[in-house]
């Protein structure tokens, strides 16, 4: 009996082996050589001298790395509160009792299933001035307007948040719609017993009763916005100039086309931390309800 | 699992008030309707459009956007990007290493889930926090070390570099956790009171009445490969090994007035998850709430 249990301990290894060393060498151990690696010179082929924390240093004076986390905090101000609000419209679109319900849950789904290089081409080509068929269409209004959509800060901004909110509110949506599908009936029937209107049923029940999931759906939106990256860099390439680039594509820039990994580390650690914080709050404005673990 | 308003109210008893309820319940809902019939057409346009320019002859130029629409039709621009570009090739590396991505999570989160929710250990909760803490682990912050690590292990530019950085995912395990937490410990230790081992009641116990949530768990990771860009893009340099989100760029960047053959190509890489997702349209969305509500 004792013998057993000396033992025990060794039973649910080769259970929790095969997870444990994947996420050791693949998650954890990055943590610790990314801190390393950021207090080096350090090129693709060879680990150069020790800098110390130089490298965060320079990266505080860098106006490259402000003006990248700037944009990239630009896209989550601009991108989170209309992803918010549209997949909650569309939510109560697609939760309409009718036999179309599931052709437009589909629908408005449909395109977060495309690889993102499909729907940065499909927006490249459509956007395109002479020949793209935005402009076509717009001209068939009787105006001879010729938008340079991507050459153009602010169009360039509009054209990415627009495609990005086209391409991922579909996982939104979902969430918001399984949240209003989950409101007791009996709250509505109530209501109407008591001679609620429409109206008032929207803003007393609807709208109270979606404000957990909103607040999963703006965390995880804010998390996910700040990790932006590949569809600016195939739509916009960073551009006009560098007015669209965002913090990863700079750090990617550093990385592996100047070939400076010390410093790209360093500025990876900054997002880290960043991203950090994020997560925690995330889990903690989830732990509230219960729904985390 | 989720019963729709509609099954809601067809099932309760039949009060005064539920007819009544019925006919009143919504004013606006031709308004409505119209709104999502609009905003379901502007969803799908871009890919509609995008699979009639797949079909026009190459040197079309429309300057009306109805022409994309209406004859002339041809098959020869998939015949040529099937048969003489690399775009079949990446497709096949995109859903192989989808699914070997997604097998081998599978297999390895469910079993540390198992071995966390039913076997006893000392160090449990220990293991299960510490695997916790990697979902906050963003992996687009950390991909410069992955890459050295990658290098130093010498699998940059194989399948193996591209699958093995990918399949610890402690969602899953957070997910299957919970999941088999439902199984009541009386039905494990009946089962080992008949001689049943570990690995037997995690295959033919524990597993089997897992299948829900290892199928959303696996849609998601599936989704989550198909679509990684960034890892692939670091890590692969030689061009038969692509997988589509990398391939395309390089195609279709070639093109800058004429975009047929891009067009083309676009539809050739989504044409396969799109008639998967009108089969399993269904799963698919189910997935979504599953793996976004727990994860």
């Amino acid at each position: 009996m004792k013998q057993k249990r000396s033992l025990n301990w060794l039973k649910p290894l080769p259970f929790l082996l095969p997870f444990l060393l994947v996420y050791l060498v693949f998650t954890v151990y990055p943590i610790a050589k990314g801190l390393q690696m950021s207090l080096f010179d350090w090129t693709l082929i060879e680990k150069k001298g020790f800098r110390g924390f130089d490298h965060y240093a320079r990266l505080l004076e860098d106006p490259d790395f402000w003006s990248s986390l700037g944009n990239t905090m630009l896209f989550v101000i601009l991108s989170t509160p209309t992803m918010i609000l549209l997949a909650l419209g569309l939510a109560l679109l697609a939760n309409i009792q009718t036999t179309l319900q599931s052709i437009f849950r589909g629908a408005f789904f449909i395109p977060s299933i495309l690889s993102v290089s499909v729907i940065s081409y499909l927006a490249i080509f459509m956007l395109q001035p002479y020949t793209g068929f935005v402009n076509n269409a717009i001209q068939m209004f009787g105006t001879d307007a010729e938008p340079f959509w991507l050459n153009n800060p602010t169009l360039a901004w509009l054209s990415i948040v627009a495609v990005t909110l086209w391409w991922t509110v579909g996982f939104n949506l979902i969430l918001f719609l399984t949240a209003l599908q989950d409101i007791p009936d009996q709250l509505y029937e109530a209501a109407e017993i008591d001679g609620a209107t429409r109206t008032q049923m929207f803003f007393k029940i609807t709208l109270p009763q979606l404000v957990p999931i909103a607040r999963v759906v703006l965390l995880l939106q804010v998390l996910a916005s700040f990790k932006v990256f590949a569809q600016i860099l195939l739509i916009t390439d960073g551009g006009p100039g560098t007015a669209t680039r965002p913090l990863i594509q700079y750090i990617y820039e550093i990385g592996f086309v100047r070939f400076d990994l010390g410093y790209a580390s360093a500025m990876s650690y900054a997002l880290f931390f960043l991203l950090l914080l994020l997560s925690i709050a995330q889990i903690r404005g989830r732990g509230k309800e219960g729904s985390m673990i | 699992m989720r019963k729709t308003t509609t099954a809601h109210s067809s099932t309760s008893a039949p009060t005064k008030h539920a007819s009544l309820l019925q006919k009143n319940r919504d004013p606006l809902k031709s308004v409505k309707m119209t709104a999502a019939i609009v905003a379901a057409i502007m969803f799908v346009f871009p890919i509609i459009w995008m699979l009639f320019v797949s079909l026009k002859p190459q040197a079309t130029t429309a300057s009306l956007p109805l022409d994309w629409f209406l004859p002339p039709y041809t098959w020869v621009n998939y015949h040529e990007i099937l048969f003489e570009s690399k775009v079949l090739l990446w497709l096949w590396n995109s859903l192989y290493v989808g699914v070997v991505t997604t097998i081998l999570t599978l297999i390895i989160t469910s079993l540390a889930a198992f071995a966390i929710s039913k076997m006893k250990f000392g160090y449990r909760k220990f293991i299960y926090v510490f695997f916790l803490a990697g979902m906050m682990v963003p992996g687009e912050a950390t991909i410069i070390p992955l890459f050295e690590i990658v290098k130093n292990l010498e699998l940059l530019d194989t399948y193996t570099g591209l699958i093995l950085p990918m399949i610890a995912s402690p969602m899953g395990v957070i997910i299957l956790k919970s999941f088999f937490d439902g199984v009541p410990d009386e039905v494990i230790e009946s089962a080992q009171i008949d001689g049943c081992s570990y690995g037997r009641l995690y295959w033919s116990i524990v597993l089997p009445l897992a299948k829900p949530a290892l199928a959303a768990i696996g849609i998601f990771t599936f989704i989550g490969s198909w679509n990684n860009f960034l890892w692939p893009f670091l890590s692969i340099v030689t061009e038969n090994l692509y997988t589509l989100p990398v391939g395309i760029p390089t195609f279709n960047s070639n093109y800058s007035q004429s975009y047929v053959l891009p067009m083309t190509v676009n539809a050739v890489a989504s044409l396969p998850v799109i008639i998967a997702f009108l089969l399993f349209e269904k799963q698919i969305v189910k997935g979504v709430s599953f793996t976004g509500l727990k994860g």
